[in-house]
This record gives C-alpha cells, sequence and structure tokens, in this order.
C-alpha cells in the first residue's frame, strides 16, 4: 500500500531490527505489542536521563549555595539520585510503571496528582478539536481527492501547506483578536471545569488547532483517497453500477481511512506538541501550562514527570491505532 | 542539492524568492533605519504610520526595525538547529544501518525511536528545564532532541544500500569499515536526509520562536519573533501590530521555507 503525503514525516520505521524478530514472535499483533514495549521502555529511559543533563549535580544547582550537607542529601533522595546509575535507572521504572512520579519541589504535591489535574484538560482540548477537524476534514479531502487534478486541488494543496507553515500561536492570536475581542463570542483566556462550561473556554482553542490537523488529515486524506481510486476494486465497483453513497463509503473512504489512522500516532504527536502551545495562549491549565511554570521555577520532579506521560501517552495511541488500522483494513494484517 | 535548487517549479522560485528578500531585509533594514531595535525610537504604542510603518510597541521601540532585525537571529537559529544534527543523525543512522551487530543496533533503535516518540516540542521543554533556558539552552535542547530524526531517515536509507552490488563489491574488495562508511554509504545517504531537513527547517523555525513566545527561548529585550509577539500579546486589544507585524514576519519566512521543501520532495517524487 502507498503511503502518500506522510511518507517524510511517517512513523513507518518497522525496519530490520523489529522484521528480524518477526520471525521468532510469529503473529503481527505479538510483534506491534513488543514493539510498543520497547518503545515505552525507551520513552521512560530518555525521562530518567534527561536530569541526568543538568550541568553539576541538579540537588546543588536548586539549592545554591547555603545548602547544607542534609538539606542536598534529602534533596537527592526526593530527586532519586542515591546509589549507583543501574540502581537509579531500576528504581525509576519501578517508580514510574507503579505511577509514583516524585513529589513537587514547589508545591509539595504528589506530581501524579497535578498531572491528574492538568491532563484532562488537555485531553478534552485534544478531543473536541479532533471532533471539529473530522468533520471538516472527511469531505475536504473527498472533494480534493476526486477534483484533484482541477484548480480546486491544486488550490487546496496550497492553501494546506500554507496553513500548515503558520504558527499555531500566530493563529491563535489573530482568533482571540478576530472572536474574543471583537465579536465578544468567547473569553480572551481562562478555564472552568465541568461539561457543558468547559466548551465555552474550549472552542476557541480547539478551533486554533483545527487550523493545523485540519490541513494534516485532510492533505492524507486526500493522497490516499487518490491511491484508493487507482485501486482495480473501485473500478469494478464503477462497473457494477453501485450507488453513489454505497460507492463513495465502502469503496472510498473506508479503505482510505486506515493509512489516516495509522499515521494517527505522528498527527496525535503533533497536536499534543501544538495544544501545550495553544494552552499558554489560553491560558488553559492543562499539561502545557503545568510543564512550563515547571520549567520557570526548576521544578525537576513536574518536568520530568510531565514529559515521561506525554511520551508514553503518543506511544499507547501509537499502539491503539496502529492495532485499529489493522482491524479497519485486513490488508494491512496480511502483510 | 544546489542542482536540485536549480531545477525547482515555479512553487519553489516563489518560496526562494520569498526566503531572499526576508534575509536581504533582514541585513539592509537594521543598517539604514535610523531607529535602533533595542532602543526607543518615539512614542509609546504609536500605531502604524509613516513615520513608523509597523508602529511603535510598549517601550516606545521601532516594530519594523525589530521585526526585522529579528530575521537574522530567527534563520540563523534554525539554521544551525537543522544543520548540525542533521550532520550527527546522518552519521549515526549511516553506521547503524551499516553495522552488522543487531543487539547495538536494536538499542540505539530503541533510544531513536523514543525521542522521535515524544512530540518534539514536549522534549524540547524537557530538557530545557533541565539545561536552562535562554539562547544557550535553545541550542543544546535542539542538538539532543534533532538527530534522532535525520537517524531515522539515514538508517532507513542505509539499510537498502547493505544488499546494493557496489556495497557488496566493498566488501569482496576488503575495504575498511570507515572508508565503506564514508565512501559509499554517506554520498547516497546525505541527498535524502538533506531533502527531509529542508522540511523539517518549517518545524523547527517555528518551533525556536513558540518557545521563545512561551519565554522559554531567547530573552527580550533580543528582536526575535517570539519573544517580540509575546510582548504585544498584554496590548493585543490596544496595539495590535506589536503581535501582528511579527507574526506575518515569521509566517511568511516558514511559509516561504515550506514552498522550497515542497518543490524539491514533489520533484524527488516525480523522478523516481
Amino acid at each position: 500500500m502507498k503511503m502518500g503525503v506522510g511518507s517524510a514525516a511517517g512513523t513507518s520505521s518497522s525496519a530490520a531490527p523489529w522484521e528480524k524478530l518477526r520471525g521468532v514472535l510469529g503473529s503481527g499483533a505479538v510483534l506491534r505489542l513488543g514493539r510498543a514495549f520497547l518503545v515505552s521502555f525507551g520513552v521512560m529511559l530518555v525521562s530518567f536521563l534527561l536530569l541526568r543533563l543538568a550541568p553539576g549535580d541538579p540537588a546543588a544547582i536548586l539549592l545554591g549555595d547555603q545548602a547544607t550537607p542534609e538539606n542536598l542529601a534529602q534533596l537527592r533522595e526526593a530527586l532519586g539520585l542515591n546509589g549507583t546509575f543501574p540502581e537509579q535507572l531500576a528504581r525509576y521504572l519501578g517508580n514510574v510503571i507503579r505511577g509514583d512520579l516524585g513529589i513537587s519541589l514547589a508545591s509539595h504535591q504528589p506530581v501524579i496528582a497535578l498531572i491528574g489535574r492538568a491532563l484532562p484538560v488537555t485531553l478534552w482540548l485534544v478531543f473536541l478539536t479532533a471532533a471539529m477537524a473530522l468533520l471538516a476534514a472527511v469531505p475536504l479531502g473527498l472533494v480534493a481527492a476526486l477534483h484533484h487534478r482541477t484548480w480546486f486541488g491544486h488550490t487546496f494543496r496550497v492553501a494546506a501547506s500554507l496553513l500548515l507553515a503558520m504558527p499555531v500561536f500566530f493563529s491563535g492570536l489573530l482568533l482571540i483578536l478576530f472572536f474574543a475581542m471583537r465579536l465578544r463570542m468567547a473569553p480572551v483566556a481562562g478555564y472552568v471545569a465541568g461539561f457543558p462550561v468547559a466548551l465555552r473556554y474550549l472552542w476557541l482553542p480547539a478551533l486554533t488547532l483545527c487550523t493545523v490537523l485540519v490541513p494534516l488529515l485532510a492533505r492524507v486524506l486526500q493522497s490516499s483517497i487518490i491511491d484508493t481510486t487507482e485501486q482495480e476494486f473501485v473500478e469494478t465497483a464503477v462497473v457494477r453500477g453501485l450507488p453513489r453513497r454505497v460507492m463513495m463509503w465502502r469503496y472510498l473512504i473506508r479503505p482510505s481511512i486506515a493509512p489516516t489512522i495509522s499515521l494517527l500516532a505522528y498527527i496525535i504527536g503533533q497536536l499534543v506538541g501544538s495544544a501545550i502551545v495553544v494552552e499558554a495562549i489560553f491560558g488553559l491549565p492543562g499539561m502545557g501550562t503545568l510543564l512550563i511554570e515547571a520549567v520557570q521555577i526548576r521544578d525537576y520532579p513536574v518536568i520530568q514527570g510531565g514529559v515521561a506521560v506525554l511520551g508514553l501517552f503518543v506511544v499507547v495511541v501509537g499502539y491503539v491505532s496502529d492495532m485499529s488500522s489493522a482491524w479497519l483494513d485486513p490488508r494491512t494484517k496480511a502483510k | 542539492m544546489l542542482v536540485a535548487l536549480r531545477r525547482l517549479n515555479r512553487t519553489g522560485h516563489v518560496g526562494l524568492a520569498i526566503l531572499l528578500a526576508m534575509v536581504l531585509m533582514g541585513l539592509v533594514i537594521p543598517m539604514i533605519s535610523p531607529y535602533s531595535a533595542i532602543s526607543s525610537a518615539g512614542e509609546q504604542f504609536e500605531p502604524p504610520g509613516p513615520r513608523h510603518l509597523f508602529g511603535t510597541d510598549s517601550l516606545g521601540r521601532d516594530v519594523f526595525v525589530r521585526t526585522f532585525a529579528a530575521a537574522q537571529l530567527d534563520l540563523a537559529l534554525a539554521l544551525a538547529g537543522v544543520t548540525i544534527p542533521l550532520l550527527i543523525g546522518t552519521i549515526i543512522g549511516a553506521m547503524l544501518g551499516s553495522t552488522k551487530a543487531p543487539l547495538v543496533s536494536l538499542l540505539w533503535q530503541v533510544v531513536i525511536d523514543a525521542i522521535n516518540a515524544f512530540p518534539f516540542i514536549v522534549l524540547l521543554i524537557g530538557v530545557l528545564g533541565i539545561v536552562g533556558t535562554g539562547l544557550q539552552g535553545l541550542l543544546i535542547a535542539l542538538l539532543l532532541t534533532g538527530w534522532a530524526r535525520y537517524a531515522r531517515v539515514a538508517r532507513t536509507r542505509a539499510l537498502t544500500l547493505r544488499d546494493v552490488e557496489f556495497v557488496q563489491a566493498t566488501e569482496v574488495l576488503g575495504y575498511s569499515r570507515a572508508r565503506v562508511l564514508l565512501g559509499h554509504f554517506l554520498p547516497n545517504i546525505y541527498s535524502e536526509t538533506l531533502a527531509y531537513g529542508l522540511s523539517d527547517f518549517v518545524l523547527v523555525i517555528i518551533t525556536v520562536a513558540g518557545l521563545s513566545y512561551l519565554g522559554l527561548g531567547v530573552r527580550p529585550p533580543t528582536p526575535e519573533w517570539g519573544a517580540m509577539m509575546a510582548d504585544g500579546r498584554l496590548f493585543l486589544q490596544r496595539a495590535w501590530w506589536i503581535t501582528v507585524f511579527p507574526g506575518l514576519a515569521l509566517s511568511v519566512t516558514a511559509i516561504g521555507v515550506a514552498l522550497v521543501a515542497e518543490s524539491v520532495t514533489s520533484r524527488a517524487k516525480g523522478e523516481e
């Protein structure tokens, strides 16, 4: 199956080492799971190594010149810097797996509790954006694919790459200027939790994220629908004279969705990254705001924990999307 | 690469023209302007007009000069943030793709996949949080996180090369590993990572400005697009020009790069 667009950025790195393992492990499902576990381990390893990037002793940096030996020892223990390197790593991995990400140096609350409050805000934003973007991107991608040799197709491609090159924090500020300040249709910033109320605060940030997600999705969808139209079964369907609606859904959109879903990990990664920035613009108390505040006050455990959780989130979504694309499109399973 | 630039299509030429104009104006305007980029040039919050084409900011500085003075820094940062990781990543990827030690390869692959699994900006924020924010931290962070993307591209390409006849011939001829790597693998890999680097340039330039917007990158009063936009955010309603002009400059630059990158990749695809 051709991958069309995302090939440059794509997630398909399933080359040699994994391929060799395939023979040993047998089925693709086991291989996928094993790969997800290995990458999760890698994500935790990277976030463990993060703290070791500090120039010198992290505890000494945080405490400054007035540090007493007792304070230093206490902080070193809190940061998990006691013992040999392998011991530290083993303890860190064990803690993360148990859900213990340490204690915030600033608020003295468990990091997992802080993330438990911030992550839902980010997730709501991401889900709302995904729903809005799908509504716009599927018809847009379909029309752009069916007319890809006309002026519409060309305009679509150029417009999509223009929008993709526009930074979210610029489009976000423009949308605030127009919708929040001029039309007063949304609050300029802030957040109130709760189901219907939160939407009032989330729709404009979600719209901002759509300026990235809609062109991204629509472009991937467009190129995979173009690939699908060249398949023989589409021709057969045309020859059989199937109704247009059946034809569209069963023979064009459904087989074209799998490549989009398999790029979902990459797309979600992009989306979460942009969401971090958008949260800061709109003052939403999500993961982005948590991380940025932690960086400003050097709250090492929160930085480490936040990075690890966001990385693991993307890996899990990637794994689930990998599995569901096999389910949606049996051809990928057979390969 | 230069050959590739000469054969750009119309989109590519437009992109290249935009980029050259931005570089040129970034060099010339701060030199010929009567105003300084870092000190006050008039009243605060003066709207765009004949005296100050883009208006003035909250400290009375000329936004026009600052916007173009920032072009140098932003472009230079993005250039460094792409080329250094590109070099390192290409070499690491080529070595991994040509090695015959499966365990070493697997271990590196886990690290590369893990770094690439993070949303780019999240890992950058993480590194900045530990090594310290500011210009130096930004460069370190770009270096530590960027190489893995190129290593993946280079490794995939190197793996396909391993079975090609001229590479297998080097084995028969008994060439040293270094010679095979430098003389036979790298020349066939770098064009691919270079093309990837071009499209990566868009991501890097936006991310660098984004981190500065968040207050983690270049610090005021240094003129930088993201930092200027953050500066104007507080006065968005009162003085939109402080935010909008640097934002436009950043978007136009990013679009210029994107057009060149798209032209190069569509060209490459057409030739396959």
